[in-house]
């Protein structure tokens, strides 16, 4: 695995990914998820929907395609959920702005330009790229990242044991090598036949999420 | 079984006339007579389909100024059979044109292992209306695979691309996924103004469709225990886009 994606899933990689918890926190306030037990289905279902997805656009973009806005313009469309697209873009737009400092290049001039705030995952894909990972790589740290946020976030939310959380994250390791060969292998394919893996149940919980985010104070963004 | 039904509607002054109208067994077409304004055409389905190994494809196209109400079909996806099966619905919507289709719900039986598409291409001022309605299995069954596609696409920009997949409980029980709800329920509307903002509720939403910067319709959401809670649900999504 090339360094890069070490340094973009490093919880010390300065792009903002700290307030984010993936839909958890709503989860937690409406008592969906408590403890320990339900956190091992809440992280393996988000990472065979949202971290699929994150995952198949990370590794196309890291094949640096010229089309930036037809790139994003697919995510947006496989991203009906406005609180789902906020979160993404922010997170694109924070990861970004450190990524321009480490990777420059004109690549990533050219995405900016294209797309101003970019989609997380075409943003990892783009600096793992520039960087000279592999779509695997880049799809890696995307389908990582779309887990242990939410993991992260539930050690804070609930007052979790860090070591049983961080052996959870651990247990889908298997689970995010072949999410990442099998992203790959889609990478090359035009933009709009990449695979569009829905996920309702958090798209909701990111909507409670923005309405109930105006209406009282949370610890995350989303 | 293989099968490929068509169905063109045209506008002639103020009335949608049915061009082409060929059915493919099992997919029969029956238009209704007598309709004023948008042609009605009824989709029944003629035989026990689809059943694994079948492979079925209606083809829709609605030129432009043209209307037209499919109506039906009540569907138990995919009985026993060999392998897996696959449907297929294109719709072609020309500027102008309204297509609306609000089928009876889908249930996805045990041994179900259906692959559902649906592609719409639609141009300039179309208008689409589609509801779909998925059930998880029969009253304490199991359910089976399936899988579905939706591909929206308006002016060759894609709109909404939305795949599932049921049958796999770490998704189907999973928060992200159906959220251990046996019924989700959808409805897409193009060429309609959404709300300024998103709304949404316990387990439904009604969010807007396409570019942030100009939205084209609106996405209705709800996911449901049963498909009373599901279309309650989905009924209190869509009072919000009417307002």
């Amino acid at each position: 695995m090339d360094i890069s994606a070490l340094v973009l899933a490093d919880s010390r990689y300065p792009g903002g990914g700290h307030v984010h918890s993936g839909g958890l926190e709503e989860a937690v306030s409406r008592g969906l998820v408590r403890g320990e037990r339900e956190l091992p289905g809440f992280l393996l279902g988000r990472l065979r929907t949202a971290g699929e997805l994150a995952a198949v656009f990370a590794a196309a973009a890291a094949l640096l395609p010229t089309d930036w806005a037809g790139l994003d313009a697919e995510l947006d469309a496989r991203t009906p959920s406005p609180a789902q697209r906020t979160a993404s873009r922010a997170q694109g737009r924070g990861t970004m702005r450190a990524g321009v400092r480490a990777w420059p290049s004109p690549v990533l001039d050219a995405l900016l330009s294209a797309v101003p705030r970019p989609h997380h995952p075409i943003t990892l894909g783009a600096l793992t790229g520039v960087a000279g990972g592999s779509p695997a790589d880049a799809a890696a740290v995307a389908g990582y990242l779309a887990v242990s946020g939410p993991a992260s976030a539930a050690v804070r939310l609930l007052g979790l044991d860090p070591f049983a959380v961080n052996a959870m994250v651990a247990d889908l390791s298997a689970e995010l090598r072949t999410q990442a060969t099998r992203a790959a292998a889609t990478a090359a394919l035009p933009a709009a036949d990449l695979p569009a893996p829905g996920s309702p149940g958090l798209d909701l919980l990111a909507e409670a999420h923005a309405r109930h985010h105006k209406e009282e104070v949370r610890l995350f963004a989303s | 079984m293989r099968a490929r039904a068509r169905l063109v509607v045209e506008a002639v002054g103020p009335r949608s006339v049915i061009r082409v109208l060929e059915s493919a067994a099992p997919l029969t077409l029956l238009p209704r007579r007598g309709t004023r304004g948008a042609a009605v055409v009824h989709l029944v389905n003629s035989a026990a389909a689809p059943l694994g190994g079948d492979h079925l494809t209606l083809s829709v196209e609605v030129a432009p100024g043209a209307a037209l109400r499919l109506v039906g079909v009540a569907a138990t996806v995919a009985l026993p059979g060999t392998g897996r099966s696959a449907t297929h619905l294109r719709l072609t919507i020309g500027d102008g044109a309204s297509f609306e289709h609000l089928p009876e719900p889908t249930v996805v039986t045990r041994h179900a292992d259906h692959h559902a598409t649906l592609t719409a291409e639609l141009t300039g001022t179309a208008r689409l209306r589609l509801r779909e309605t998925l059930v998880l299995g029969r009253k304490s069954e199991a359910p089976g695979h399936l899988t579905t596609e939706t591909h929206i696409t308006h002016d060759a920009r894609p709109l909404l691309r939305q795949s599932l997949t049921t049958g796999d409980p770490a998704t189907d029980q999973s928060l992200a996924g159906l959220a251990g709800h046996k019924v989700l329920t959808t409805e897409i509307s193009v060429g309609t103004p959404p709300p300024p903002a998103p709304v949404s509720g316990d387990w439904w939403s009604l969010v807007p469709l396409g570019p942030a910067t100009a939205p084209r319709g609106y996405l209705a959401t709800a996911l449901g225990p049963d498909a009373v809670t599901a279309s309650a649900r989905l009924g209190a999504a869509l009072a919000a886009a009417t307002g």
